[in-house]
């Protein structure tokens, strides 16, 4: 009766643990490879579990397959296991701070085993070469005895510091039940040995990278990679010898490393990786040696799957040996060189490169045999941007005031990196406020507008001609409406309405050339058109553009159309064109620097072609269906990357016939846009601007002031307002409170503009 | 809880323990005479080494005949016969680790029979004179176990030797030293003392 009574208590004590959690210790030295857990006997009672009886634990993602034993202390509310049998997440996983619930032991009925079939990881490449199969067989028979095991669980035999790191259990022979014991009958069965590296990038590979807009070049890598490296056979019928090396060239930032790492995880290749700074040593013959051992730990791994030999920056690693008098640094080339000479077609493995200055590369690297490939990956286009905005945006709370095609309309000239820096910051922005007022946690169209003015494109930053400048409307620009007209037509119809560009076969023009009277404007309408569009907007003049150096501002002039195409659509704005140019036909100096850049110029404007390293993006078939929404975004993104593919030239004079007439043809800068001094009405809407914000006496009459103000260019009638002011405070002392006509009247000087001037530039184009 | 299925069970543990107690006697008796014979390979191989770095053509005894070849050729067949002596030592090692094996399994096999005889607290009751019953299996455990890992590293280690890696070969006496584990070892000979008055108990 007693011991009943005590039952029933127990009982109870047993359901209301059932409930509490248990803390997971660590192991205990002597329980380590034995595959116990340790329990309270009060829960192994409750559970109905004898002494050694096969357990699955559920615990921080995983299982695990253990045997039940009572802990000496007796004690409850602990767990400690060994995760000798685990499936793949425990391997790696921390057991601090862990606490199971008792729901997740489950007793199981372990019937002992006929036969299991399982993959064994040994720890290197030589045991799997030189060990005999029977003696790993006998091993894995002897370590697998007396061990519960389930299909796809691993058991570590690591700690026995023998050949075999890990035992994957693959099949159990009655396929009926899930777990079993081995005996010393069990036969095992194995059927694939592989080495420890190779299984580790095999785990690595379930996590995803990402690429987005790059889905061609990563499909041709893919099967450059995939044809020698899974079916090298076929290829040796045809008696092809297949290509060994890829080179990758892109400016900075596109995502040339990111493409390798897919792309070798999508191919389940093994990734080694050579860095520059790495494989440099300080001993004479010491970096050969390194790169030589880089070349046999990939061979080593060819061995037994597909290998990439990743070669980040090579520029840094090869330069050109024809310049350089470094005996050690040649030395490093022609190793390397000789080394990829040396690969044979049965060797399994590829090499890519990367750099962003193929330039300097040694020409010999460049040849078939060597890097057989050359892939260009550009400045992304707009596809692109949305593309990699898409796929970067997949794992952000966004609001749906985000429109992803609008961002990436703005984002001309921004690398992948920096579409990945934008986001990141638009990101930091949405925390920022949502700890301030505490609103809802999701990225707003308003976070990305603030994050782009602080992430400036990459491929901009070392620029010379990148200017800040404070945005201005059309509106701020009194009179000219059929200037702005004109400039509208040609620089924001283009971005705004390519459609109808395409439609009319228009395209839009190559240059824009304003010219005009000091002071009229020019420099404020360009920076006008730039700020009503999203492109990129370059400036350059003189002082940038000059140096002492013969060739160097011929250099400095392509190296800015260069980058302004590497960011288009871009304009690209040259002040006071006639300073910077001047005429081939000025007698004065014939072979000066201005001639120079001036064929630079006309070269850049309207060339032969471009060089291939400035390649971007490629034609794409559109796959989605007509009609839908989708489609006419598409569509109308795809007319836009049409249409402003190139860089749009602004320049401005004021000394138009101080300019080569080679420059003036259609093709090259083919509108021509006179930008005249205001007359009665613009001066008019220019007073009115200038005095918006001062305040004026009642008997102020703007429209006799216009009157009297001929010839007045822009910047005159601004200072005929600054000069009333100033007056006013001079005559009416600091109180003054508005300003009198005839303060205005006694500002009024001489015109800096002249009628015969004004009549010579309206004549010099029209006869 | 059922007095017959514990006798038995008792009956069963005081069995394989008298056993393992044999058992590790011989283990440790066969290690001993292990160890004269890899010294004596280890010395085998310093003597080879010793061969392919003398140039014999130069000195003395130059005058005898293919004398290097000779040399080698007892050597190795001197080497041959102490690996052969190593692999019945190892057979031996193999039957011990064996008859523990079944005596674990054999007193699993009761413990698995009587269970649902035995209660859960019976089989942790500790008294002054016997430990208690799942103790006592997890020793048996453990040293099973340790015979175990320790066969399979002996064993590897007398596979992996290569004739043709000499230095391998000289290291190996170190190397089979390095094997044993006194903590294993002690953790028997201590499970056998706590059971010392269980097993005298009648």
């Amino acid at each position: 009766m007693l011991s009943e009574a005590d039952d029933s208590t127990g009982k109870n004590t047993h359901e209301a643990e059932e409930m509490m959690n248990l803390k997971v210790l660590p192991l205990d030295i002597c329980d380590e490879g034995t595959q116990r857990c340790r329990l309270g006997p009060g829960l192994m009672a409750s559970l109905g579990l004898r002494i050694g009886a096969p357990v699955h634990v559920t615990v921080a993602g995983g299982g695990c397959l253990c045997t039940a034993w009572p802990r000496s202390d007796l004690a409850e509310g602990f767990l400690q296991l060994d995760t000798k049998c685990a499936t793949v997440d425990l391997i790696t996983a921390n057991f601090k701070d862990i606490s199971v619930s008792p729901r997740h032991i489950r007793a199981l009925c372990s019937p002992k085993l006929k036969g299991v079939s399982v993959k064994v990881v040994v720890q290197s490449m030589e045991i799997k070469k030189y060990s005999s199969d029977s003696l790993i067989h006998d091993l894995v028979k002897d370590m697998l005895r007396g061990i519960y095991v389930a299909g796809k669980h691993i058991v570590d035999v690591s700690h026995l510091k023998s050949l075999v790191e890990l035992i994957l259990i693959q099949q159990l022979d009655p396929c009926s039940s899930d777990t079993g014991l081995i005996t010393a009958k069990t036969s095992v069965k194995i059927e694939e040995i592989q080495t420890l590296n190779s299984y580790r990038c095999q785990l690595q590979k379930s996590s995803d990278i990402s690429v987005g807009g790059m889905e061609d070049i990563c499909s041709a890598m893919k099967e450059m990679l995939n044809l020698p490296l899974r079916y090298p056979g076929a290829l040796q019928m045809l008696g092809l010898s297949c290509a060994k090396g890829v080179l990758l060239i892109g400016p900075p930032g596109v995502g040339k490393t990111m493409l390798v790492r897919s792309v070798v995880k999508e191919v389940g290749a093994f990734l080694v990786t050579i860095n520059g700074p790495v494989i440099l040593g300080s001993r004479p013959g010491e970096s050969e040696e390194n790169l030589r051992r880089m070349f046999k730990r990939a061979s080593d791994a060819a061995q037994e799957g597909p290998c990439v030999l990743f070669i980040d920056e090579i520029d840094s690693l090869c330069p050109k040996r024809a310049g350089s008098t470094s005996a050690p640094q040649n030395r490093v080339v022609a190793q390397l060189l000789t080394l990829m000479d040396g690969i044979g077609s049965e060797e399994r493995f590829v090499i890519i490169g990367a750099t962003n200055q193929a330039d300097t590369l040694d020409p010999a690297l460049r040849r078939p045999g060597r890097f057989d490939r050359e892939v260009i990956i550009g400045v992304p286009t707009l596809h692109q941007r949305k593309s990699i905005l898409d796929s970067l945006s997949s794992k952000m709370l966004l609001s749906d005031s985000v429109d992803l095609v609008a961002l990436a309309e703005m984002t001309t000239g921004y690398v992948g990196a920096d579409l990945s820096a934008l986001c990141r910051e638009a990101a930091l922005q949405a925390i920022l406020h949502s700890s301030q007022e505490s609103e809802s946690n999701s990225v707003d169209m308003k976070h990305f507008l603030e994050a782009l003015k602080k992430v400036q494109p990459s491929c901009l930053r070392s620029s010379i001609g990148l200017t800040e400048f404070k945005p201005i409307t059309w509106d701020q620009i009194g009179g000219l409406e059929d200037v702005k007209l004109k400039l509208k037509q040609s620089i924001e119809w283009p971005m705004k309405f390519p459609e109808a560009f395409t439609r009319l076969g228009l395209s839009r023009p190559r240059g824009v050339l304003l010219y005009g009277p000091p002071g009229c404007a020019k420099t404020t309408l360009v920076k006008a058109a730039a700020s009503s569009t999203h492109c990129a907007f370059l400036s350059v003049s003189g002082a940038e553009l000059f140096s002492p150096f013969v060739g160097d501002s011929e250099k400095a002039m392509a190296q800015l159309f260069r980058q302004a195409r590497a960011c288009a659509p871009s304009i690209l704005f040259l002040d006071e064109i006639d300073s910077i140019l001047g005429s081939r036909f000025d007698t004065t100096a014939p072979h000066s620097v201005q001639a120079r850049v001036l064929s630079v110029l006309l070269n850049e404007l309207d060339g032969v072609g471009l060089k291939t390293l400035e390649r971007r993006g490629s034609h794409r078939m559109s796959c989605q269906p007509e009609g839908t929404i989708e489609f006419q975004q598409e569509q109308q993104m795809e007319y836009q990357e049409v249409c402003n593919k190139d860089v749009m030239i602004v320049a401005a004079t004021n000394r138009p016939d101080a300019l080569d007439s080679a420059l003036l043809r259609p093709g090259r800068l083919d509108k021509i846009i006179y930008v005249p001094p205001p007359d009665m009405q613009a001066r008019l809407a220019i007073l009115e601007i200038c005095t918006k914000r001062m305040p004026l006496e009642s008997d102020v009459c703007l429209e006799e002031l216009a009157q009297k103000t001929h010839l007045f260019s822009g910047a005159d009638l601004e200072n005929l307002c600054k000069e009333a002011a100033l007056l006013t405070l001079q005559e009416e002392g600091m109180d003054a409170s508005s300003i009198k006509q005839k303060y205005f009247i006694k500002s009024l000087k001489n015109p800096s503009l002249k009628a015969q001037q004004i009549d010579s530039y309206q004549h010099l184009f029209t006869n | 809880m059922s007095k017959p299925a514990l006798l038995s069970l008792h009956q069963a543990l005081k069995k394989s323990f008298q056993s393992l107690e044999e058992n590790q006697k011989v283990w440790n008796s066969i290690l001993d005479e292990c160890k004269p014979v890899l010294d004596s390979l280890g010395n085998l191989a310093d003597q080879l080494i010793a061969l392919s770095n003398v140039k014999i053509e130069q000195g003395p005894l130059n005058q005898f005949p293919e004398l290097h070849e000779r040399l080698r050729f007892k050597l190795l067949l001197a080497m041959d016969t102490v690996l052969g002596k190593l692999g019945e030592k190892m057979c031996s090692l193999q039957t011990v680790r064996d008859s523990v094996g079944n005596q674990v399994t054999a007193v699993f096999q009761v413990y698995e029979q009587h269970a649902d005889a035995l209660d859960l607290t019976a089989c942790l009751q500790r008294s002054a004179v016997a430990p208690s019953i799942a103790d006592m299996l997890e020793w048996l455990q453990d040293a099973e176990r340790y015979y175990r890992q320790q066969y399979i590293r002996r064993k590897t280690l007398l596979q992996e030797l290569k004739p043709n890696d000499l230095s391998d070969l000289q290291s190996a006496p170190k190397r089979w030293e390095a094997l044993a584990t006194p903590n294993g070892e002690d953790r028997i000979s201590d499970a056998l003392f706590r059971v010392s008055l269980f097993l005298d108990a009648q």
